[in-house]
């Protein structure tokens, strides 16, 4: 039974328009004979009145087109069969014609307003079994685990109330959308995605009963249209009944909105995964930092300790010792590097943002590589009105090292290295420049690439991650970071931060 | 100097670095012993009675902050923290817990022995009355009559911006964690707005020091906090 079968079935016209009319004309006829034998008895005012619950009758059961002609043919029988003269149309009283109007008027009325209550009722009824259904399917809909059965649910909804074939088409996967191979019928792409970018309901009633779908509605939901609902009718009724659109639409958003919880159910899945899988890359890397740092420590000290003997070593045996606490400190470098990188690749690294002025982390980082800067003096010029930056201290610091120990290296001893910002637009450009060779000709952007080297063949130790760890720290803040030569010679690497609001401090008051 | 040698007791489970860390610390003329897990370290701390307790973080049985946390109940020795680069929040958790000075690893003997002697120097003078003027450098703070000169003038500061100075100065080479420092000087509700910190930290590095870029005294231990270093 579709929904259009049940709106026939229980309005009281189960009849087919000439049937009810026939039956009113018998019924208004038969309230005639029945009243013929009572004219002695009754006051023909009382007859009008069996008359007019005729009318009420019909009009209940058999619906306004009914009443209308119950009416009028009462007041043409009162008038032939009870009102003298009788077996005529005319009438002996002038003052009868009041009261076929009055019959007249009165019949109409009643039978609209009964008539009228009647159809508000039966839809009343069919909003509720919508509603009901509606309901259904929210509560099968709000079990599903799997897209499989939401769009098993939507199909057979539609099936049952509309008598129609449906697909679901998704927008992440517009393939896979509830088995496209299986569908009876067609789908126009074209409408699809019209319905899809326009959030509305398209329809094309050119196409509506040819095999292809004819119906797309958005699938609506709070933060995307996660897809479109394509219907097909069939070839004998291939058009939606408006009333039945707002079951539609009410579909669709609970389509929508199972769509969408699943979609989230899937995201909270990932993370999950994401976080163990994150929390496993972080243990292994501090294993292996403890690992690789605590043999490396030892070596750094002891080779350090050759130097506490008592008696003192001969001085080639103490040349080595210094040897070997170079080496291995410079070894403890390049493994921190490494496992740096491996903990900036690793991504999702989690920034300990705070607001702060540049010229502090400055300070620190020339004060944490002090003899290694100790044959070039750093100039450090930043405007007096730069403000509050917000970054990682301890991530900054590094790309600050890096570069100024990249400077040391290659800059001649004596040249100074000059570290300079200015306010570009919503962000902050640092500068770190020195007055060495600069780099070699050639792409630049090579140089931020993991495992490049200036020069190929250099004699300078490096592993080549310096850069490649300031590109990374700079763009996990949101910035970006380029080389270039200068005019006058020497190195020159920009930076740039984002400069966002400040917070505000009150002032004190003193 | 006829002193009693100082003692120092070395917690650490790897030998190698013992080895080392006890022949620097020896070079300083003190006693050193040994522990390799927490459980016997918090024994010997109690037994020994040592000057200074140099403590690595990451020992296998357990956790060197609870240590930190069950020593402060009854002790107030000098603790040094070794620790790796990694370990960001365990030194500020170290340190928050009552540790006076981290190193981390790897670390040069000089820098090692540097920090001992620190520590050591400021424990014998710890009983002595607190120096009513401190000097660094061309400044001279009078604390008793809350003075600041530089090169004999006066330095006008903030009422905030003395009380910063006077907790920095109250624990000379003792770093002071963000933390420890917003607490006591602006207030628990404070205590996430490191900026206030930040920025008066600038204010002092711009009235007292010669080169407030490239400061001296009132030195940045970046991520973790503060250190006034006479």
């Amino acid at each position: 039974m579709t929904y259009d079968d049940h709106l026939i079935q229980t309005t009281a016209a189960r009849f087919k328009p000439w049937q009810r009319y026939l039956l009113t004309t018998l019924a208004c006829t038969a309230t005639t004979l029945l009243a013929t034998p009572l004219l002695g008895h009754l006051d023909l005012a009382n007859i009008v009145m069996l008359f007019l619950l005729t009318v009420l009758l019909i009009a209940v059961s058999l619906g306004r087109g009914a009443a209308v002609l119950a009416a009028i043919l009462s007041v043409l029988l009162f008038d032939i069969f009870f009102v003298p003269p009788r077996f005529s149309l005319a009438v002996n009283n002038i003052q009868y014609l009041v009261t076929f109007a009055v019959m007249l008027a009165t019949a109409l009325i009643v039978g609209q307003l009964a008539a009228g209550l009647k159809q508000k009722a039966l839809e009343a009824r069919i909003r509720e079994q919508a509603t009901q259904a509606l309901y259904e399917v929210a509560r099968k809909l709000a079990g599903t685990i799997a897209l499989g059965q939401v769009i098993e649910i939507a199909r057979d909804f539609i099936h049952i109330q509309l008598d129609a074939d449906a697909a679901i088409l998704l927008k992440d996967n517009p393939d896979t959308a509830s088995g496209l191979t299986k569908l009876a019928f067609r789908i126009e792409p074209h409408l699809a995605q019209v319905a899809q970018d326009s959030g509305q309901l398209i329809r094309d009633s050119e196409i509506a009963g040819s095999g292809y779908a004819s119906h797309y509605l958005p699938l609506r939901a709070s933060m995307h249209t996660r897809g479109v609902l394509a219907i097909a009718f069939p070839a004998d009724s291939p058009d939606l009944p408006p009333e039945n659109l707002a079951l539609l639409e009410a579909l669709a958003s609970l389509i929508a909105i199972a769509i969408e919880r699943l979609h989230y159910v899937d995201v909270a899945h990932a993370t999950q995964l994401d976080m163990v899988s994150e929390r496993l890359r972080s243990s292994i890397l501090s294993a292996l930092s403890h690992d690789l740092r605590t043999p490396l420590t030892a070596l750094v000290g002891l080779a350090d300790s050759l130097f506490l003997i008592k008696p003192t070593l001969p001085v080639t045996a103490l040349e080595t010792a210094q040897a070997m606490h170079e080496q291995s400190a410079r070894l403890a470098g390049l493994v921190g590097n490494l496992l740096d990188m491996a903990r900036l690749n690793a991504g999702n690294v989690t920034l300990r943002r705070e607001w702060q002025p540049l010229e502090e982390v400055i300070g620190a980082s020339i004060k944490l590589l002090g003899g290694a800067l100790a044959a070039h003096p750093v100039h450090v010029a930043l405007p007096t009105d730069l403000p509050l930056l917000e970054f990682d201290a301890v991530l900054i610091e590094r790309v600050f090292c890096n570069l100024l120990e990249n400077a040391a290296k290659y800059a001649p001893a004596g040249t100074e290295i000059e570290i300079a910002a200015i306010q570009l637009g919503d962000q902050v450009e640092i500068s770190v420049c020195d007055h060495g060779p600069g780099f070699p000709a050639g792409n630049l952007k090579v140089l931020f690439e993991m495992f490049a080297r200036g020069q190929t063949e250099s004699g300078k130790p490096g592993t080549g991650l310096g850069l490649a760890i300031c590109r990374a720290i700079v763009e996990a803040h949101g910035g970006t970071i380029s080389a270039e030569n200068r005019g006058e010679g020497g190195a020159c690497v920009r930076f740039t931060l984002p400069q966002g609001v400040p917070p505000v401090m009150e002032e004190e008051s003193a | 100097m006829n002193a009693p040698s100082p003692k120092v007791l070395l917690i650490e489970d790897e030998k190698p670095i013992r080895r080392f860390v006890r022949i620097a610390i020896e070079e300083e003329g003190c006693q050193v012993s040994e522990a390799e897990t927490m459980a016997q370290g918090l024994i010997d701390a109690g037994l020994r009675k040592p000057d200074l307790l140099i403590l690595d973080l990451g020992l296998p049985d357990g956790n060197g902050i609870d240590l930190i946390h069950d020593l402060r109940g009854w002790s107030d020795v000098p603790v040094l923290i070794l620790s790796a680069r990694s370990q960001e929040n365990d030194k500020i958790d170290a340190l928050d817990a009552g540790a006076d000075d981290y190193l981390t690893k790897p670390f040069s003997v000089g820098e090692l022995r540097a920090r001992v002697r620190a520590l050591l120097r400021r424990r014998s003078r710890s009983g002595a009355a607190a120096a009513p003027v401190v000097e660094f450098g061309e400044v001279a703070v009078d604390l008793s009559r809350r003075v600041v000169l530089r090169a004999g003038e006066e330095v006008h500061l903030t009422p905030i911006e003395y009380r910063l100075l006077a907790t920095l100065l109250g624990h000379p080479g003792k770093v002071l964690t963000q933390r420890n420092l917003l607490r006591e000087i602006w207030g628990p509700s404070y205590i996430e707005s490191s900026h206030y910190l930040r920025v008066y930290v600038g204010h002092l590095r711009q009235k007292l020091e010669v080169d407030p870029t490239q400061p001296k005294y009132f030195l940045t231990e970046t991520g973790v906090g503060y250190r006034f270093q006479p």
